[in-house]
């Protein structure tokens, strides 16, 4: 089911909703769960029980290492056991036939397994591997009640597209969270603006991005689809990311923020501690630092960083595209650190922003293409190839110049500055009560207008 | 304080929201049918075990609450004023306006379809056909005269209109674009008007040798209120059209036999349409909308039009000239292979030298995967 349906909406919601506040604070967990089982089964409902079993596994695991706690070879195999049931089906269902068309590739000749890929797998098994890991370092005590840790891994919010929550993020709002109305309100507000990026922008981006496919080509349309490709990408999982945080407040969670104007960044180090910041954190705190981090040999942490970044472009598919993407990056962030570190400091800041720019471009068009071929032909695209400009593509950019401008406006913290100093007055804090309840009413029916009238509605990282 | 107040409000709003859509869905009546976007809606689908299992069940769901959704013609118009006035599109969903008019872009030419078309033409002319005198015309779409003229993206019609020149050797052009504008078609539908196309029958007339028996001596009749296709589409205000029909003692004797279906039709205008509560657009008064193959048999044939037939492979666009063409022949059979097969064909029409007649739109044309 996505956010952005009138099923989650109108059917869902309010049905969680209802019952949520509506049970003693003793169940609450309980009927989480429920719905995110439901939630999940809406639309895999034979692939649940693998999420089950993987839950299932990781309670155990978290309880035994509870019980071997002072034992500390014991709770290694604990940690090591846990990690490969966790790894097991995320590698069969998500990798086994990238491992075997490149076989294949190789003079084999093995049959395809084309197994459906459970929605969501990739982000919840890292936050059962967060769990476990916690509880073998002694960060997190081991869940005894199997109903919260289910409810923690499930939670419906963020089950499919993230942000990735660790256990230590929410353990304590999983026995201790309040509730309010004020909380419900700016959930509420989040959850709007959420799904006003998604359906009103992202999707809209989406559209120009195919049409400029079909058109004739041209570098002007070349470049239009870069841009509308990187900020669709970006409005497409940040709006998901608020739209999730949005349900998490409502319902008494914080869950961590996931993106900070990415676009604004003047380096890829920057960009990658403003773009999808859980994912970031998590391989910097269970795959990079015991690696050993940047406290090794210089090999060493060139290695490290590049362990990272294939490990990052490959959790995002199963494909040389996005191994290439995260080695892209990996390459950029090693440059930055050991090559161009001095002259990048030297350089005015909107140059380091151009640099950004295309860098975000370049890989966004390698992150989005089907095969390594037209990723490249694209990537060229940009340089050359055809003519300036055709008809067809400059119609499509005059066509959705102002959604473009929107978005561009919006990737940046200008509005929220904007509307802070707005409502900081008392005249404007007094406006807000009426103008801020009105833009969010606004935001949902034009949405729902978006959604009622139209079927192109895809969330990209479902695919993850 | 504010913004305890401001957050109080944004609960209360988004709680009213999420449960006024929900009550008004599970308790505002269900619509059989969308006549703005001619189709019918979905039902709220049964749950069995199979296609709660296979995932089939939350499919047509999704479908459901979409088709059902409570206001929903006014929430397409909501998106549609968002997209054109504020936000500046040209276009929503392909439809555009232009000159009064709302028209769909049809670009980019494929080359490939005009192929496969011509190709199909000449087949079945060499199988069905080859002692025949067969003639082609295309009629095009509304975009022809709207779209390039107004910065909107438009196929390539000399091309097209080449491809199937160059390739139906043995066939004689009719070229009818001159006798056509913009005006001659519908504001909000995407077909012609009947009460326009004097000069483009007169010129089938005169390429098809039948000028002679050509007439105009038509009484103008008025339907009000025809929302096209393009209205529902468009889901903006707009003024509907007025839908005319020509008749004449020839169209008012008129007989009309559906050949694949075994029955005879009410006439070549069939007004039940607009009452009888099945038909979605009122254009399909003119020869009963869609059917595989239609004879028409003109009552009043007399002259160099008795004993003379036509054969129309066609789509809609022909039934409302058709009507007007009868004058100069016996007999008129309108064939239509989007919905029956080429080769069933000899089943239902007898093919012995009659004169053929290949009326296309240009949209067919390029989308011809759809001829059969």
């Amino acid at each position: 089911m996505l956010f952005s349906s009138v099923t989650f909406l109108y059917f869902f919601l309010f049905a969680v909703l209802a019952v949520y506040f509506i049970a003693p604070r003793r169940l609450k967990n309980a009927v989480l769960l429920l719905f995110s089982l439901f939630f999940y089964a809406y639309g895999e409902p034979r692939l649940v029980v693998l999420m089950l079993l993987s839950v299932l596994f990781g309670y155990v695991h978290g309880l035994l290492m509870g019980k071997f706690r002072n034992k500390p070879r014991a709770k290694k195999l604990c940690l090591i056991s846990s990690v490969c049931f966790s790894l097991a089906p995320l590698l069969i269902y998500k990798y086994t036939d990238f491992f075997i068309a490149n076989l294949n590739a190789l003079g084999a000749s093995l049959p395809l397994l084309k197994l459906t890929l459970p929605i969501g797998i990739s982000f919840y098994t890292f936050q059962i591997i967060s769990y476990t890991a916690d509880v073998y370092r002694g960060d997190a005590a081991p869940q005894k009640n199997p109903i919260d840790l289910a409810a923690y891994i499930a939670l419906f919010p963020q089950l499919i597209a993230g942000p990735i929550v660790r256990y230590t993020d929410v353990a304590h709002d999983l026995a201790h969270r309040t509730h309010s109305v004020e909380k419900i309100g700016e959930g509420a507000l989040r959850f709007s603006i959420g799904l006003g990026k998604k359906v009103l922008i992202a999707n809209v981006l989406g559209e120009l991005s195919a049409a400029l496919l079909t058109t004739e080509a041209s570098i002007l349309g070349a470049w239009v689809r870069a841009a509308a490709l990187m900020l669709q990408i970006y409005f497409d999982f940040s709006g998901y990311s608020d739209m999730a945080i949005g349900l998490g407040t409502m319902l008494g969670f914080r869950f961590p923020e996931n993106f900070n104007y990415p676009f604004i960044s003047q380096s890829a180090t920057e960009f990658w501690r403003r773009w999808h910041m859980t994912l970031g954190s998590w391989f910097r705190d269970y795959v990079y630092i015991p690696l050993g981090g940047s406290r090794v040999s210089t090999a060493k942490h060139i290695r490290n960083i590049f362990a990272v970044w294939f490990l990052t472009g490959f959790w995002h598919g199963a494909s040389w595209n996005f191994i290439l993407w995260g080695l892209f990056f990996g390459v950029l962030l090693l440059a930055e650190k050991f090559l161009l570190k001095g002259f990048f400091d030297k350089l005015p800041r909107v140059l380091r922003h151009i640099y950004l720019l295309l860098a975000a471009a370049v890989s966004f068009l390698l992150f989005d293409a089907p095969d390594l071929a037209s990723a490249s032909e694209r990537i060229l695209s940009l340089f050359g190839g055809a003519p300036l400009v055709s008809a067809e593509g400059l119609y499509q950019c005059k066509n959705y110049f102002t959604v473009l401008l929107i978005a561009s406006i919006g990737a940046t913290p200008l509005p929220k500055r904007l509307t802070e100093r707005l409502f900081s007055t008392a005249a404007g804090k007094k406006a807000a009560v009426i103008l801020v309840p009105l833009f969010m009413a606004a935001l949902i029916l034009v949405s729902t207008a978006y959604l009622v009238d139209g079927s192109f509605n895809p969330f990209l990282y479902f695919r993850f | 304080m504010h913004d305890k107040l401001k957050n109080r409000i944004l609960a209360a709003l988004f709680l009213l929201i999420v449960a006024g859509g929900f009550l008004l869905h599970v308790f505002l009546p269900d619509a059989a049918r969308s006549t703005a976007e001619r189709r019918s809606l979905a039902k709220l689908p049964e749950i069995t075990l199979s296609s709660l299992l296979g995932g089939k069940f939350s499919q047509n769901f999704d479908t459901y609450a979409l088709d059902q959704f409570p206001f929903r013609e006014g929430f397409r118009s909501v998106k549609a004023f968002v997209q054109y006035k504020l936000l500046g599109r040209k276009d929503s969903n392909g439809i555009f306006l232009a000159e009064g008019h709302i028209g769909k872009l049809e670009y980019p030419l494929s080359e490939s379809s005009a192929y496969r078309a011509a190709e199909k033409f000449v087949q079945l002319r060499d199988t069905c056909f080859p002692e025949s005198q067969v003639f082609l015309s295309l009629v095009p779409d509304k975009s022809y005269f709207l779209a390039e003229q107004n910065g909107y993206p438009a196929l390539d019609y000399e091309k097209m209109f080449a491809i199937m020149k160059e390739n139906t050797p043995g066939f004689t052009y009719i070229d009818v674009t001159d006798t056509l504008s913009a005006q001659d078609y519908y504001t909000t539908d995407a077909h012609w008007r009947q009460e326009c196309l004097e000069d483009t029958a007169l010129r089938l007339a005169e390429g098809l040798g039948v000028k002679d028996s050509f007439k105009w001596e038509y009484e103008a009749i008025d339907i009000p209120d025809f929302y096209g296709v393009y209205h529902g589409q468009a889901a903006l205000p707009f003024k509907p059209d007025t839908l005319t029909y020509l008749t004449s003692p020839t169209t008012e004797d008129a007989l009309v036999y559906n050949v694949e279906m075994g029955k005879t039709e009410t006439g070549v205008y069939d007004l039940a349409k607009l009452t009888d509560g099945k038909s979605m657009d009122m254009y399909d008064i003119f020869l009963s909308g869609a059917a595989a193959v239609l004879k028409v048999t003109n009552t009043h044939a007399e002259g160099a039009a008795k004993g003379r037939e036509l054969i129309i492979f066609r789509d809609s666009f022909t039934s409302s000239i058709a009507p007007l063409l009868l004058d100069g022949y016996e007999s008129i059979t309108l064939v239509d292979i989007r919905y029956i097969a080429s080769e069933f064909l000899p089943q239902y029409v007898d093919f012995n030298g009659q004169d053929v007649l290949f009326l296309y739109s240009t949209s067919v044309i390029n989308s011809s995967s759809m001829l059969k």
